[in-house]
């Protein structure tokens, strides 16, 4: 017995110590305060941006800032400690708050009071008395009672006071319950999200197939393997006639254990699901095209080389000890021709190469080369390509080479031009006809004596503007694509949340409860009918918990049907 | 004037009893018909073919069906239990209904008046005569904003009613204009990029002015809240011009949907969200009111008596947070919903949904402080002017300044 009562003692001691404590975290203060709290945290990693490149933070804000950022985990900042128990402080005040209203909100509306103290009634703001005369409390009732009908009524009697109480919304109380249980729903459902999911990528080339995807986990790249194996069997990239794309469209087979189960296309906004995973269309990229460049040797000799190669690898020149490292392929260019301001005018300059080019001699540069040459009012401009000499894509200038590369004598055509040029006399009168000397025999030369090919003047003019371009540029070959067999890759993003349901169920719930709290009214009307002698006096007041503008104009309505009521009462006539 | 009575007594009976219970059900009836249609009728959904399937026959037949079925069977509830046509939402939708009717009627008015398709292109859309229906509603609501504020210093009821009638003459506009920008989108390109006119920053800009505007305006209707109106109506007019400069910077032109956007969310999604906005936007103007009341008090100004009294602002302000919060939830969850089909997660910490959180928080804290602490009066009037800067922010700001995943939305 004794050792029972010093439980109880050290129970109720513990529970003096605990009750402040829990008044506190379900007190309102702290819940506003909580909701501001997180409201201004959540500001701090929209301003910063998150998960970038440790370096870029490093050059941005400098070695004190970055540390102190660091430290305070700001570049990941919804997944650090202090975030996270502002989350769970959160669900710690939702808690205590249900726990400690919860009850007492049931218990109330189960009993609430059907008589009314004359105390409460004198302070009613809704309130309208009547006296009648020769008329039994019975039938005032009974007219209280079908006027009424709508309500839902409940009856006391009190010696001579008879009450009617009269209600409607009062379920409104499940609304606070339904949002705060709906709000710990959903923390808790992000909790499993957080600790049970996992969202990553992968890139799937064309006719190759993966099964472990990659996914950011505070800073560095963390790996996955899948239970199963994603084969794309081909990728497509329908574009509007802008250019801009329209539709992205993978074609997935699933195979597990090596079983082809399930072949399915794949577009954004309509993922794939396979054993809970769900499979979206998340990005694509080049698959490593194969790619066929011609190098047009500056060295004099005029010879054209071929090689071979792919994206994303690199070709090594033995020779001249030059590197092309392939970065990307693009089988469109869609560009606007248009000047500012002029009405738009949508061109496709057709495949394109990106490589950057190192070698002994010159400064590395990035390099796309197109395909096609430029046209420009239907004329051939000849070919050309773009050059990045800070290694930047935004930093790209086009170069015109003036030649068709295309055509292979427009090339020799060139080399022979420039032969013939180094023969012309500089100290010659007239350089005019010495060149044009000089283009004649180079003619010559490419063609046969005295024949010309169709269109020679617009390649003449080619060849001027080559010579002005070609002999200037620092490498040892210029580079141009010739052919390719293009594949892309499709990005595809792996995810899987149970969390997920748990989330649609709080969300329901929600808005289900918000709908309740904000337009449910409880509203609450009594009609008080005192016996006295052979008379009776009737009172009804009336109180809502909201929207007291509306609750007054249906105040006033029943107030102005039960005065008809009344006054028919006072004439005698029975209803 | 017993013919103006008897028209009224028309009006008025096409809006109770019988004549609207039975429009009430052939309106949803109808809309069941869409929706079966989408699901069920012809070659099933697609973003595309679903707007020419409503138009012809297979349209015809789903829609026309409901609406029968609709009307035919509220007829016979009615006969079996009369007492049934004296319910609320059927006389409240109804009207609604006929608004959206009407709003129709007038595209199709406007289509008429489009110019032939060789005068229109993709590359030039200045012939598109949704531009000069949005530009009759931008002068609209300028000039209703002007009568607003006119109206505070010359109570005059001539100047109310020019007021409140040119604020719904921009309703209308307005909401005819996008659907008539949706009609457009299909004039060009093959009718290849079709969709609907909430995908860019200055159609949703309209969908807000004219939510903003209806919401205001149920609440002049009911709680004789004229006095708010100059500044709501300032708000929507500021709007309105940001809007114009939208217009003038080329953010106007219908463009292709990326294919982010092409889903049917987007449809549910962003008008959700500007029902929620809207509303914040008439908070701020009942917390404005209600500031400029209490200054004019304190100077024992005349002008106080065209104003509500403080009590009925307040109660205003909160109405509308009211309406907005929900729909904001919803929105969020919407989007929540729309991003775990499109992007792999419910939630991204992404700036947009971060600051949608931030607006959401912020509210929910003034539904807090006002439902349990019973706080009321200036500092909630304070707090609905800063909640909806904070709103502002997360709608404008986030797109120009803060990258993310909601980049489409970006002025660029």
């Amino acid at each position: 017995m004794a050792c029972r009562g010093a439980y109880d003692a050290a129970m109720s001691q513990f529970s003096n110590y605990l009750k402040p404590i829990l008044l506190r975290l379900g007190s309102m203060s702290l819940a506003v305060t909580l909701l501001v709290v997180v409201a201004l945290a959540s500001v701090i990693g929209t301003v910063l941006l998150q998960n970038q490149d440790q370096t870029d933070y490093l050059q941005q804000f400098g070695p004190i800032w970055y540390w102190v950022f660091r430290a305070l985990g700001l570049f990941d900042m919804y997944h650090t400690w202090w975030f996270l128990s502002l989350l769970g402080f959160l669900m710690l005040s939702l808690s205590v708050c249900l726990w400690r209203n919860v009850p007492r909100f049931l218990k109330e509306m189960r009993s609430s009071k059907v008589s009314l103290s004359d105390q409460a009634i004198k302070h009613m703001k809704h309130a309208k008395h009547w006296d009648i005369k020769g008329q039994s409390a019975e039938v005032v009732l009974e007219v209280a009672r079908k006027r009424l009908h709508e309500w839902n009524l409940r009856e006391e009697t009190r010696g001579d006071v008879s009450y009617i109480r009269a209600d409607k919304g009062s379920k409104h109380k499940w609304g606070y319950i339904l949002v705060h249980s709906a709000m710990l729903v959903i923390l808790i459902g992000g909790w499993v999200s957080v600790h049970f999911s996992f969202r990553g990528n992968m890139q799937v080339p064309v006719g190759a197939k993966e099964s472990e995807i990659s996914f950011l986990e505070g800073t560095s790249v963390a790996y996955k393997k899948m239970p199963f194996e994603v084969r794309c069997n081909d990728f497509n990239i329908a574009f509007y006639p802008n250019g801009m794309p329209k539709e992205f469209r993978s074609n997935l087979t699933i195979i597990d254990q090596g079983k082809e189960v399930l072949t399915s296309d794949i577009i954004v906004n309509e993922p794939l699901y396979y054993k809970g995973v769900r499979i979206y269309q998340a990005s694509f990229g080049d698959g490593g095209s194969k790619i066929k460049l011609k190098l047009l040797k500056l060295d004099g000799t005029g010879d054209i080389e071929t090689i071979n190669t792919r994206v994303y690898t690199t070709f090594k020149d033995e020779k001249t000890g030059v590197t092309l490292e392939m970065t990307d392929f693009r089988p469109h260019n869609v560009e606007n021709m248009a000047d500012v301001g002029q009405k738009k005018d949508f061109q496709d300059l057709g495949p394109s190469v990106d490589f950057i080019m190192r070698g002994p001699g010159f400064k590395p540069v990035k390099v796309r080369s197109f395909l096609n040459p430029f046209e420009l009012e239907g004329q051939n401009r000849g070919s050309f390509m773009q050059v990045s000499f800070s290694g930047q894509t935004e930093g790209f200038q086009s170069i015109a080479l003036g030649l068709d590369m295309t055509n292979p004598q427009e090339w020799q055509l060139f080399q022979r031009f420039i032969i013939h040029l180094a023969d012309v006399d500089l100290k010659t009168s007239e350089p005019q006809k010495a060149n044009m000397k000089a283009f004649r025999e180079a003619m010559d030369d490419v063609f046969g004596k005295g024949k010309r090919p169709e269109n020679f003047q617009a390649m003449a003019m080619r060849v001027l503007q080559a010579v002005q371009v070609i002999p200037r540029l620092p490498w040892p070959y210029v580079p141009v694509l010739d052919d390719y067999d293009q594949t892309y890759y499709t990005g595809l993003q792996l995810a899987k949340d149970p969390g997920m349901n748990v989330i649609w169920v709080g969300s329901a719930l929600l808005v289900i409860g918000l709908c309740i709290m904000l337009y449910v009214a409880h509203r609450k009307l009594w009609v008080i009918v005192r016996r006295k002698g052979n008379d009776v006096q009737v009172s009804l007041v009336g109180l809502s918990n909201r929207n007291p503008l509306n609750f007054e104009r249906e105040f006033h309505q029943i107030l102005s049907d039960m005065e008809d009521d009344m006054q028919s009462l006072k004439q005698g006539d029975v209803i | 004037m017993t013919a103006i009575a008897e028209s009224s007594g028309l009006w008025q009976s096409l809006y109770q009893g019988r004549a609207a219970f039975v429009r009430y059900w052939a309106y949803i009836g109808l809309m069941l018909g869409a929706v079966g249609l989408a699901m069920f009728g012809g070659d099933g959904y697609t973003e595309n073919g679903y707007i020419f399937q409503l138009v012809g026959q297979d349209g015809l037949i789903w829609l026309g069906t409901g609406a029968l079925l609709g009307a035919g069977l509220s007829i016979m509830a009615s006969v079996a239990k009369p007492s049934i046509i004296h319910g609320r939402i059927p006389q409240m939708m109804v009207s609604w209904f006929d608004g959206g009717a009407l709003m129709i009627v007038l595209m199709a008015l406007f289509t008429l008046l489009e110019p032939t398709s060789a005068m229109v292109s993709y590359e030039d859309q200045s012939n598109l005569f949704a531009g000069h229906v949005i530009m009759t509603m931008n002068i609209l609501f300028i000039f209703s904003a002007i009568c607003y504020i006119a109206y505070l210093f010359a109570p005059e009821s001539f100047i109310g009613k020019m007021a409140t009638a040119a604020a719904w003459g921009a309703v209308y506009a307005g909401g005819s204009s996008l659907l008539l920008r949706w009609y457009e989108s299909y004039l060009f390109m093959d009718g290849d990029i079709g969709h609907a006119p909430v995908s860019n920053i200055y159609e949703v800009f309209i969908l807000l002015f004219c939510i903003t505007t209806i919401i205001y305006l149920q609440w002049e209707r009911r709680y004789q809240a004229k006095a708010m109106g100059a500044f709501v109506m300032a708000l929507v007019a500021s709007g309105v011009f940001f809007g114009i400069w939208l217009d003038s910077v080329g953010q106007a032109e219908i463009k292709p949907l990326v294919p982010a956007l092409q889903s049917y969310w987007m449809k549910i999604h962003v008008p959700m969200n500007f029902i929620g906005y809207g509303s914040f936007a008439v908070a701020c103007g009942a917390g404005m009111a209600y500031l400029v009341r209490q200054w004019l008090e304190a100077r024992n100004s005349k002008m106080v008596a065209v104003f509500p009294s403080l009590d009925a602002l307040d109660q205003l302000a909160y109405k509308s947070v009211a309406v907005g919060f929900p729909a904001f939830t919803l929105a969020t969850i919407l989007g929540a919903a729309w991003a775990a089909e499109a992007w792999g997660g419910y939630w991204s910490w992404d700036p947009k949904e971060t600051w949608a959180l931030i607006v959401w928080l912020v509210y929910g804290a003034y539904l807090h402080v006002r439902i349990s602490h019973g706080w009321h009066g200036r500092t909630l009037a304070w707090w609905t002017v800063i909640a909806f800067l904070v709103t502002v922010f997360c709608f404008l700001g986030v797109n120009m300044y803060l990258a993310g995943l909601h980049s489409y939305g970006r002025l660029s």
